[in-house]
């Protein structure tokens, strides 16, 4: 929750009063006793510093986890490494990827390659022990969940769409350029603003009014200044920002014709900022990875991950810039996917669908096989035989079984 | 074709839904398709017998009968529509109320305690996947659908069905309001003798049966009622026809009601009828001023209300003939070919 700085603490802030109308809810906080609850609900994501107490949480009392990401090394590591157990790293390692997991952990530990959770997040995803731990999933993708029972996990997984913030109408930012694109979020390689901003410096060849606007820090090793000389692009057609409070954001995002918003490799994550941007009816392009690419294609153009992402891009960027009628198009269709999808109040329902089953449902699953089970064996279907299969399997299908 | 419809039974209630399901036989039968009527007895209470018997329908197997196939199944009401079949049509009467818009009321059935919860909770997933699996899914009225879309997220077609065949006809607008209803706290019939109460000049006819039948009379006798007040029980289908012939106007406020033929089988002999603001779906062809009068749901205004047709029953005849244009245009035949098609 804020204080802290996080798209998570956002979200659980957001959330909180939508779900306090329908639910008696008590707020757990860091190094306090756990409230009573009938049940306990975990968001997770991949920051130790976040959200390491609530795997510690977690670990004494199992619940349902809001899986924000599917990755979790990073969180893992620094549970682990951050706290000087080496070998809970290489247990968490070896558990995953077997012996050759188990050798790149200790490679990691002595420093002979890089730390894996930058280098290799998506090929050692380490989120083994908090699906374990989850008697339930709240996911906001397809590709979480996807992942999740790749990963081997049996119990229920719920899909909840990232909610929408409602907000006053904003007046835009005043930022000059035509068309101004805005890029929201962390400034490094991994949002693939080296791509954009060589997709944009060509853009700006053919349209010199053209402006992009960067709102966001910086990140360490990053080097922005350079590429934008090297690109030509210093003091000319760029605006920047860096972190900023939510008006300001809503301005700037007001402010903008098209919005970008790329990665990879991807957590498994989704992104406020795009959630944002569909509210306010902005075109978005974005890269065809993960939740991302499970967007429509009526209100975002999808750039695949391969040797003509920068081309892809620019010709994404032309489009939109010279189409006002696909501009108009992509607009409405987002504000209509806010409205039937992201809506706070259908959100928080599904919340309460999810908690209410994973509190009481295993009491009616007992109940129904139980009732069930007494009149197979009252007409002589055995446990194991091909009519009580069939039994399981028509409860499944109505997803009463287990 | 071969077609099975597919409706719950309740042993010794019987109701719209089934005499619904009956006549759908009948239609069936009468333009040349093999019809049957595929019934279990349903019984909802207590705990998860509700899943309990909803999951027998599951078991059954409507692919063919007497190794000859079954072309399509027609399911009607909760819990019938969780019946598999490659080719399942479900005209949609009733959810399980008690899992939606009753939950929480007077009329709910789940506790706050979590497995009761969950329990809410199970019967909205199995709609979820049964009514999911329908080839072609139809609600009785917009209302149905709305909450179909709502709670499952799927679209169903808005297709209300024909009231059932009486010898409908009009002999003028005489001093009754009659109630056509089963006895059930849900059908709000109360309202109408709280109405009568207040008004001396309100003469009132309940017809039907039910378990809130007691609790009634004891209204109508706490109030003076008595003379006012006449409760037929069940009775046959000329007497029915002879009330609807006979009446001012026809009382039906029903919370929250799904659909409802009351209203079509009034406008049919030509009366209005009077409901409330939060009735459901008899809103979609009663309309006030128009086909009937919608008042709060509060005696004192329904006691108005039904004042002004007594004392202006010409009104009571143009609303009557308005509302008998709407249920003309809908038949057995348009709904027959629509769910066959």
């Amino acid at each position: 929750m804020p204080p802290e700085r996080s798209g998570i603490a956002d979200y659980s802030a957001h959330l909180l009063p939508a779900l306090a109308e329908r639910l008696d809810v008590v707020v757990a906080r860091r190094r306090r006793r756990p409230p009573r609850a009938d049940v306990a609900l975990y968001h997770v994501g991949n920051n130790p510093d976040a959200h390491g107490w609530i795997v510690d949480a977690l670990r004494k009392r199992p619940g349902v986890v809001v899986l924000h990401d599917f990755v979790l090394h990073h969180l893992v590591a620094g549970l682990t490494i951050g706290r000087r157990d080496g070998h809970g790293y290489l247990d968490a390692m070896e558990r995953e990827g077997g012996v050759v997991g188990r050798l790149l952990g200790h490679g990691v530990l002595d420093k002979r390659i890089p730390p894996l959770w930058e280098s290799r997040p998506e090929d050692f995803h380490l989120a083994g022990e908090v699906l374990d731990l989850a008697t339930g999933l709240i996911v906001h993708s397809r590709h979480v969940e996807e992942r999740a029972r790749a990963a081997g996990y049996e119990g229920p997984i719920w899909r909840i769409p990232h909610p929408a913030w409602e907000h006053a109408p904003v007046a835009p930012a005043e930022i000059g350029g035509s068309p101004l694109i805005g890029s929201f979020g962390n400034v490094n390689a991994s949002k693939r603003i080296p791509q954009l901003l060589e997709a944009f410096g060509r853009l700006r060849r053919d349209r010199p009014d053209a402006r992009l606007l960067l709102v966001g820090a910086v990140s360490p090793g990053f080097d922005l200044e350079r590429r934008l000389q090297r690109l030509g692009l210093s003091g000319e057609g760029i605006t920047r920002e860096a972190y900023v409070e939510e008006d300001r954001l809503w301005a700037l995002m007001a402010a903008c014709d098209v919005c970008v918003n790329l990665r990879s490799p991807t957590m498994g994550e989704t992104s406020g900022s795009v959630i944002r941007l569909l509210s306010l009816g902005k075109p978005v392009v974005v890269s065809d990875v993960g939740w991302f690419a499970e967007l429509p294609d009526e209100v975002a153009l999808k750039i695949p991950i391969d040797a003509h992402e920068t081309e892809s891009l620019y010709a994404a960027l032309e489009l939109l810039a010279r189409d006002d009628g696909a501009r108009t198009a992509m607009s409405s269709a987002a504000r209509e996917l806010v409205r039937r999808e992201h809506d706070l109040g259908r959100t928080a329902e599904l919340y309460v669908a999810a908690l209410e089953q994973a509190a009481g449902g295993e009491a009616v699953a007992d109940a129904v096989l139980g009732d069930v089970s007494r009149a197979a064996t009252d007409v002589g279907i055995e446990p194991g035989s091909p009519e009580a299969a069939e039994l399981a399997r028509r409860l499944a299908e109505v997803e009463l079984g287990r | 074709m071969r077609v099975a419809v597919c409706a719950p039974q309740v042993p010794f209630v019987r109701g719209g839904a089934e005499i619904f399901a009956d006549t759908l036989v009948d239609e069936l039968r009468g333009r040349d398709h093999e019809a049957e009527l595929v019934t279990v007895p349903f019984k909802w209470y207590p705990g998860t017998r509700v899943l309990d018997q909803a999951f027998l329908w599951r078991l059954l197997d409507l692919t063919e009968s007497d190794g000859r196939p079954i072309d399509l199944v027609v399911a009607t009401k909760f819990p019938s529509y969780c019946v598999r079949h490659p080719n399942k049509r479900v005209w949609v009467l009733h959810q399980f109320r008690q899992a939606y818009e009753l939950d929480r009321t007077d009329l709910g059935q789940f506790s706050e305690e979590p497995a009761d919860r969950a329990l809410r909770r199970s019967v909205q997933r199995l709609d979820r996947v049964a009514l999911g699996e329908a080839k072609r899914l139809f609600a009785t009225s917009r209302n149905v659908a709305d909450r179909i879309e709502r709670s499952t997220g799927l679209a169903a077609e808005v297709m209300p069905h024909p009231p059932q065949e009486l010898p409908y006809r009009n002999d003028g607008y005489g001093d009754f309001v009659l109630s056509v209803n089963r006895l059930d706290r849900a059908k709000r019939i109360d309202l109408l003798l709280e109405a009568a109460a207040l008004d001396p000049g309100l003469r009132v006819v309940v017809t039907g049966e039910g378990p809130d039948r007691e609790r009634l009379e004891g209204i109508a006798r706490d109030r003076g009622l008595n003379g006012r007040v006449e409760f037929t029980g069940r009775i046959d289908e000329s007497e029915l026809a002879s009330l609807y012939a006979r009446c001012l106007a026809v009382y039906y406020a029903p919370v929250d009601e799904d659909f409802g033929m009351v209203p079509y089988e009034a406008f049919l002999s030509e009366k209005p009828v009077l409901t409330t603001s939060d009735a459901g779906g008899p809103l979609e062809v009663v309309t006030d001023g128009e086909t009937g009068l919608v008042t709060a749901p509060d005696a004192t205004e329904l006691a108005r209300a039904a004042g002004r047709l007594r004392e202006h029953p010409e009104e009571a005849r143009t609303f009557g003939q308005a509302g008998r244009e709407i249920a003309a245009r809908v038949t057995w035949d348009a709904c027959i070919d629509r769910l066959l098609a």
